[in-house]
């Protein structure tokens, strides 16, 4: 029976793995490459060996980052990096590599080896989960986000009164088009009115429409936004922080869907789907006595809630790829993702713009980020700031004492002075809060932060 | 006949769809009249067949290349040579001299289709 050579040997044991391998020289230049590097290359053995590896390999960190070079140069293994390389047939192919360094008897480097994982069918499945975590362009996989979706349609055919409630920046009215968009009314008009940005003159005349003659520059008839809606949706904006004279106004549109432009008493008739938001608690509102109770009880017959990002923190990094994806079509740049170190500062922060902060942010990033991946330093400082090993590192914060004073203050800032929401986050009683707040000399807010909790 | 390829360390570029720098060369007959070096760093592919078409290249010669990228050079009517590799001087001269398609500039793997010149628009 035929022993295999030593070479034979090794050849066989490498054929036999299902991940990509080559090894190189000290040169750059391909010493062995087997058969899975065939398949996932397209490239031939034969044509292989004795070749510069990036002619081979074709990574698309070639140039700029080959981390055969980086281990090489440090010593250091790079495990499961993602990154493309093209095959022979120009197709882009993900991949997944991890890098060693071979070394001589003596410890000198005498070569370096990759191995590499085809992850088409990886990303095949992202991209199938990425269509089902996306919802008419509202984007999520945690379950606040994921039961919003699931009811979204529900609401969409009802034709019912919806009040959207959620912070600035969440996404109300991306909510309110998809329901537009899964309604029956879906190929007639959507009309938005932001009705905290105008004053009240305005707001009515932008509203209801005038006639001709109704004051002193009205020289041609103007047709309101619901009369323009008429048929479709109209999305009300902002309704907790109308006056209590338009309040009146809107119940009667409502009632009856019915209203008068300025300068007439013929009532037009409207047939529209009402959509409302607010950023504030309308209940506290009725509560105070400044918004209309009957108003109230007209706009909540479905109400929905928009959570903020702070609380839905596992959907930042389908968000960044989002955006990342989206600003790379309209800048025209090669950005493919984020740093570890950016994406755990992106995690970590509270977000009070919501969505459309962490858009901004993304968007920082791209202007100072030419291509590869958005560094820690290409965020804006307040992101950056936002950062536990800081703290670490700070020298008052050498002494667990100074770390227990660290998290509690932290706590209570993120949760505007609220003890009990300060102790649920750090997994303690909120009267071990007060005790320990003592004990360590912090100055706990002179109001509880419960009155004003979003 | 100005000619464009993407160049590092001396050789054209393994892969012209992240390649950072652009060597543009102004051919007269077989006498290069002009070179110029321009930075491609962080452009992407659309892009990238753009920027050809603004500086007036009528050939590139590169090395692997995505079909994306192909398809945007060969829509702006631009010649393209895939799958070229070798030293940025031996390059040029066999271009000059129509032996580019020597198995000798083909890159491992791509022996069939280097030797395609595609011309769209």
């Amino acid at each position: 029976m035929d022993i295999p050579s030593d070479k034979k040997t090794q050849e066989i044991i490498l054929d036999s793995i299902a991940d990509g391998v080559f090894t190189v020289d000290t040169q750059w230049h391909v010493t062995s490459f087997n058969r899975a590097a065939e398949q996932i290359t397209g490239v031939p053995r034969e044509e292989a060996i004795g070749r510069p590896c990036c002619e081979v390999f074709r990574a698309s960190i070639c140039e700029t980052a080959c981390a055969l070079r980086q281990t090489l140069d440090t010593g250091r293994p790079i495990v499961n990096q993602a990154i493309y390389i093209l095959n022979a047939q120009g197709d882009r192919i993900p991949i997944s590599i991890s890098t060693g360094v071979f070394r001589d008897q003596q410890g000198n480097i005498v070569g370096g080896v990759e191995t590499f994982r085809d992850l088409s069918v990886v990303e095949q499945l992202r991209h199938e989960l990425e269509a089902r975590f996306t919802f008419a362009d509202i984007i999520g996989h945690s379950p606040r986000m994921q039961d919003l979706f699931d009811i979204l349609p529900q609401v969409a055919v009802s034709d019912s009164t919806v009040l959207l409630e959620g912070a600035s920046g969440t996404g109300k009215e991306l909510v309110a088009r998809a329901i537009h968009d899964l309604s029956r009314r879906h190929d007639q008009p959507f009309v938005a009115v932001n009705c905290g940005a105008l004053p009240d003159t305005l707001l009515e005349s932008e509203l209801f429409g005038y006639k001709a003659g109704a004051f002193t520059d009205a020289r041609v008839d103007k047709p309101g936004r619901f009369a323009i809606a008429d048929q479709g949706t109209i999305f009300l904006d902002e309704i907790g922080d109308v006056s209590p004279a338009m309040q009146s106004r809107l119940l009667r549109v409502l009632q009856q869907r019915t209203f008068e432009p300025l300068g007439t008493n013929q009532p037009v008739s409207v047939d529209i789907r009402v959509i409302a938001a607010t950023n504030k608690s309308l209940q506290e509102l009725v509560n105070r006595g400044e918004f209309r109770e009957d108003l109230f009880y007209r706009i909540h017959i479905v109400r929905l809630t928009i959570p903020a990002l702070r609380d839905r923190r596992e959907d930042i990094p389908l968000l960044i790829d989002h955006f990342i994806t989206r600003f790379s079509r309209l800048r025209q740049k090669d950005v493919i993702g984020v740093s570890e170190e950016a994406l755990a500062h992106l995690m970590e922060y509270d977000y009070p713009g919501n969505v459309r902060e962490l858009e901004n942010i993304i968007e920082h990033g791209f202007v100072l980020c030419h291509s590869g991946l958005i560094q820690l330093e290409h965020l804006p400082p307040n992101v950056r700031g936002s950062d536990r090993s800081q703290w670490i590192t700070a020298p008052q914060a050498t002494t667990l004492e100074n770390m227990e004073r660290l998290l509690i203050i932290d706590a209570l800032r993120r949760h505007q002075g609220n003890r009990k929401e300060a102790a649920k986050q750090l997994g303690i009683h909120a009267s071990t809060l007060f005790r320990k707040a003592r004990a360590l000399g912090i100055e706990l807010p002179a109001t509880d932060g419960r009155s004003h909790k979003e | 006949m100005r000619v464009a390829l993407p160049v590092w360390q001396g050789r054209v570029s393994p892969v012209f769809d992240v390649a950072g720098q652009l060597l543009v060369v102004d051919l007269q007959g077989n006498q290069e009249a002009d070179r110029q070096v321009d930075s491609f760093e962080g452009l992407n592919i659309a892009r990238r067949a753009d920027r050809l078409a603004e500086m007036g290249v009528e050939t590139v010669i590169c090395g692997a290349v995505s079909r994306a990228l192909a398809l945007h050079i060969q829509g702006h009517g631009i010649a393209l040579f895939t799958c070229v590799c070798g030293t940025v001087d031996d390059v040029l001269r066999a271009f000059q001299h129509k032996t580019l398609t020597s198995q000798r500039f083909a890159m491992p793997g791509c022996c069939g289709r280097q030797r395609r010149r595609c011309r769209g628009g």
